[in-house]
């Protein structure tokens, strides 16, 4: 039993006892690094808030090193991807979203100018390899996780050369061919990645002597043919399936000559499509989707799934959109298009509470046209896939794409990805539940929570213009040239001051200067969370200034006492 | 050799005699002239002692109260308002049982103004821990201040020594002051073994959580009620060391067969003494009590005092309005548990200065007979001079 000391001085360390922490109201605070939403919302699983900080402090080359531990390739996505970071962007609501994909793209085109080297070493020779079906982006992304994890990657790919979709299907007016070989002749330089060309699967390699020879075998072939198309049985005898069309182009430089076109779809392949015909000389493109363009009253689920800066450059080039409709009927001269019914389209309640289109019948009309192309999607080619392909796709079971034992399916393959950047994200994940399976484990999932806009302090930013990348005029928009030019260092600078940092420490002192208790200790030495902060708890009363004045969120108040709940 | 001397200059020598090492104090009416005659000692080099010169009561206290805990000998001393100020450090240097001692002397606290004496001041901080002894003169005033510095150091517990203002604060009295070698032998140092050291560090005047809380004040009680013997223990080694004493606990006087008897605290005592020495033929035969330890209160010598009594007039010079007397509530409670308790008779006199002259002496006495005289009452105060309405 503790005796007390006459006139109840205290012996030293004895001060704990009485400690003032005793008095904190319900709540205590703690550093939370919750993900920002930039980071939350990216398929390739990029930390952009991480990587700002580092252009924040003006170190170019460790900010793509850390943009690099996710995605090897940030000179393409910079350029292709949709970019949902900037849509999840909480700086959205203050003065416009961050840049994101200007500044990746400008540090990727930096790490090849200068040479900066990837952040990897060489994997030990009798280290475990992979096997990866495919040098897309998806199997560039996993042979180059594969070798950061320490594993070798032998990419077989059918083609001549890697890049998958990258190459054959994305206009050089999106992605020139010089910032894409540039990007994908380091990576496949890395050492501990071997790449195998005209390599078919089911002709020269088969899944099952791969799945003997290897640790793991990783299938990426992409989507390579189009779905069956025709409108009440009806195919045209010229008919052209909207990426098969884009491939040849992207090969020959020429289109099938046709004066009005309808594309029929909703997707990249589709608007790149419609601008590559408008740009050929085509009189009258028509994009007609099922989906919805943006706009302030639409529902954010049905807007038209596209990089938005290729459709507001597909409306500026005079493309016409006709959206909430299908093609209902073919008009046909023999076996050629004259015409096409169009029908918009009308949600009802399906089945399972899931809205269904119908047609809304009454609103059918003709438009005259030469030639309609379906961009209806892809499926996979089931070519040395023999029982893998379920309804198109491998559709494996979890985020981690196992199929089964030691095999995988990542990228477009899976059926539920259609992006870059998703492929990319694929290639980490896939090789990160490999890696845990390899030493025993099962793969993680990141479940810290997301920022929101309400979290932050947003008093403590200043309003700072965003930065905008120049703009071939239209007139001047040709089949080579990139339409978006390159915001350059300066701009990219500013950019990054513009970065909120949602969710992590600024070191701004401000949850130092508020405590009206000096329960907050500045010390970088001792805060091992990264912060340079910690919280005295002995003297915090819990008032909760420290996390009202925080300006990202980074410190939030939580219950003192779990709450048991019944 | 005696000195005449005035209360306060005496007391300033009585304190330099004690080897102070901190004083601080502010001065106020009437205890200036003690804080004065201090710093004129310190001027001239007949004390060698920190004197720190503060800017208000509070940090006389503080000043003191920091000394104190550092092992050092530690004084002041205040009046009135001064002590309404230093309140807050007073329960503080109690509580944590710091020995220092400080003297009081008495007068009335405003509003009205007065610059008076009475007992409203330490009466204030009655509850504060303090142990709070009152001299009937300036001899008793100069031995209790050098018995108080003994005091402290065997209780841990702060002392108060009372005085008169005016009355005795600036009275000139015939004084046998030790000698230095003497009270140098009869007061060992002090030794203070909770003093802040940087050498072993602890924390004085923490947070005392509700786990503690009724623990520390229970052994601050049961400390007073063990100062009680080392009150009168201090008292009679003084006897034996100087040849005489200064009222123990407290003294009772006057005829022991008498049916009546008087208590008083402080200067009243003498007064009542000279009343009963010059007024015992018409007033008949009384006992004196003087009680010289207010804190603790010597509750069982009080009854053992009182035993054979009728009546029991106990004068008090605070009044807590509302209830009336405080020293009379007080003796009242104790003896309400005295098999053939006194009827008590509690009276105010002299408050706010009015002078209490001899000729008072038999009037309380008479009061006393009168079955129908109030259980309490201002005795001295000429409702006239009120209002109807206020009286």
């Amino acid at each position: 039993m503790t005796i007390l000391t006459r006139g109840a001085y205290g012996e030293p360390g004895t001060s704990l006892a009485f400690k003032t922490g005793n008095w904190r109201s319900t709540e205590r605070p703690v550093h939370i690094h919750a993900k920002a939403p930039c980071h939350a919302a990216c398929p390739a699983g990029e930390d952009q808030q991480a990587w700002f900080a580092k252009l924040q402090e003006g170190k170019a080359e460790e900010a793509w090193r850390v943009l690099v531990a996710a995605n090897p390739m940030p000179g393409v996505t910079g350029r292709v991807c949709p970019h949902p970071c900037e849509s999840a962007c909480n700086r959205a609501a203050l003065d416009g979203a961050l840049a994101i994909h200007n500044v990746e793209r400008w540090l990727g085109d930096e790490a090849v100018k200068h040479g900066w080297a990837y952040p990897v070493d060489a994997p030990a020779a009798d280290a475990p390899t992979v096997a990866i079906i495919g040098a897309g982006p998806g199997g560039l992304s996993a042979a180059y996780h594969a070798v950061r994890n320490g594993l070798r990657a032998t990419i077989y790919e059918a083609g001549p050369e890697a890049g998958g979709l990258l190459r054959s299907a994305i206009p050089r007016t999106r992605l020139p061919r010089e910032a894409l070989d540039a990007e994908l002749e380091r990576l496949c330089a890395l050492p501990g990645i071997d790449v195998r060309f005209r390599q078919r699967l089911g002709r020269d390699v088969s899944v099952e002597e791969l799945r003997a020879e290897h640790a793991a075998v990783l299938l990426a072939p992409g989507c390579q043919e189009g779905w069956e198309w025709s409108v009440s049985g009806a195919v045209p005898a010229d008919h052209h399936e909207g990426l098969a069309l884009l491939k040849e182009f992207m090969d020959h430089g020429q289109f099938p000559s046709a004066r009005r076109v309808i594309v029929h779809g909703g997707g990249n392949t589709a608007i790149d499509l419609c601008r590559l015909l408008k740009r050929s000389g085509v009189e009258e493109v028509t994009l007609v989707t099922a989906s919805a363009l943006p706009g302030p009253d639409t529902d954010p689920a049905d807007v038209i799934n596209v990089v938005p800066r290729e459709l507001e450059e597909a409306l500026e080039e005079e493309v016409a959109v006709i959206e909430h409709a299908t093609v209902n009927r073919l008009v046909m001269r023999g076996s050629r298009i004259t015409g096409a019914e169009i029908v918009s389209l009308k949600k009802v309640p399906g089945p399972g509470g899931r809205k269904k289109r119908v047609s809304f019948e009454g609103t059918e009309r003709v438009v005259e046209v030469d030639m309609v192309i379906p961009c209806i999607g892809e499926r996979v080619d089931p070519e040395g896939l023999n029982g893998l392909v379920k309804r198109g796709y491998l559709r494996p079971d979890d985020a981690w794409g196992t199929l089964g034992e030691k095999l995988y399916a990542l990228g477009d393959a899976r059926g539920d990805r259609g992006t870059v950047a998703e492929a990319i994200g694929d290639g980490a994940r896939v090789i990160g539940a490999i890696t845990a399976r390899l030493a025993g484990a099962e793969p993680l999932a990141d479940g810290r929570a997301e920022m929101p806009a309400s979290g932050l302090n947003p008093t403590y930013y200043e309003r700072l213009p965003k930065a905008k990348a120049p703009k071939l005029p239209i007139e001047d928009r040709t089949f080579d040239t990139e339409i978006e030019g390159d915001i350059g260092g300066t701009a990219t600078m500013a950019e990054a001051q513009r970065c909120l940092s949602c969710g992590d420490c600024l070191a701004c002192d401000n949850c130092w200067t508020f405590c009206p208790d000096n329960a907050v200790i500045k010390t970088v030495e001792l805060a091992r969370d990264g912060s340079h902060y910690l919280f005295d708890l002995d003297f915090c009363k819990g008032c909760g200034l420290c996390a009202a004045e925080c300006p990202t969120g980074y410190i939030q108040m939580q219950p003192e006492f779990a709450v048991e709940t019944a | 050799m005696r000195e005449a001397l005035e209360g306060s200059q005496a007391i300033a020598r009585a304190v330099a005699l004690c080897d102070p090492d901190v004083i601080a104090a502010y001065p106020i009416t009437p205890q200036t002239h003690i804080v004065e005659n201090i710093s004129k000692l310190v001027a001239e080099g007949d004390l060698h002692t920190e004197f720190v010169s503060v800017e208000s009561e509070f940090s006389a206290a503080s000043v003191a109260l920091g000394a104190a805990a550092t092992g050092a000998r530690a004084y002041t001393a205040t009046a009135s308002q001064g002590v309404l100020l230093m309140a807050e450090v007073l329960f503080n240097i109690a509580g944590m049982r710091l020995p220092m001692v400080m003297t009081v002397a008495n007068r009335a606290v405003s509003a009205p103004l007065s610059i008076w004496n009475d007992h409203a001041d330490s009466m204030a901080v009655r509850d504060a821990g303090w142990i709070q002894l009152h001299a009937t003169s300036n001899q008793e005033a100069v031995d209790t201040t050098i018995q108080a510095f003994r005091i402290t150091q065997d209780t841990e517990l702060p002392v108060m020594v009372c005085m008169d203002g005016f009355i005795l604060t600036h009275t000139l009295e015939p004084i046998d002051l030790p000698s230095h070698e003497d009270v140098r032998a009869w007061l060992p140092p002090l030794e203070f073994d909770r003093k802040l050291d940087p050498a072993d560090p602890k924390s004085m005047g923490m947070l005392v959580t509700p786990d503690f809380f009724p623990e520390v004040r229970h052994s601050h009680h049961s400390a007073m009620q063990k100062a009680l013997a080392t009150i009168e223990q201090a008292d009679a080694d003084f006897e034996s060391a100087f040849g005489r004493a200064s009222g123990g606990l407290l003294t009772v006087e006057g005829d022991p067969e008498a049916k009546i008897g008087l208590v008083a605290m402080g200067s009243t005592v003498g007064t009542m003494r000279a009343g009963m020495a010059h007024f015992q033929a018409e007033a008949g035969p009384a006992r004196l009590i003087n009680l010289r330890a207010y804190r603790p209160f010597p509750s069982q010598a009080l009854r053992d005092a009182v035993r054979g009594l009728d009546h029991l007039i106990v004068i008090d010079r605070a009044i807590s309005p509302g209830l009336g007397g405080i020293l009379g509530s007080e003796v009242a409670a104790v003896l309400s548990s005295a098999p053939d308790a006194p009827r008590i008779l509690n009276v105010a006199l002299g408050l706010g200065g009015r002078d209490i002259p001899e000729t008072l002496y038999p009037d309380l006495l008479a009061a006393v007979r009168d079955p129908d005289a109030p259980a309490f009452s201002v005795f001295d105060a000429d409702l006239k001079k009120l209002a109807p309405e206020d009286r």
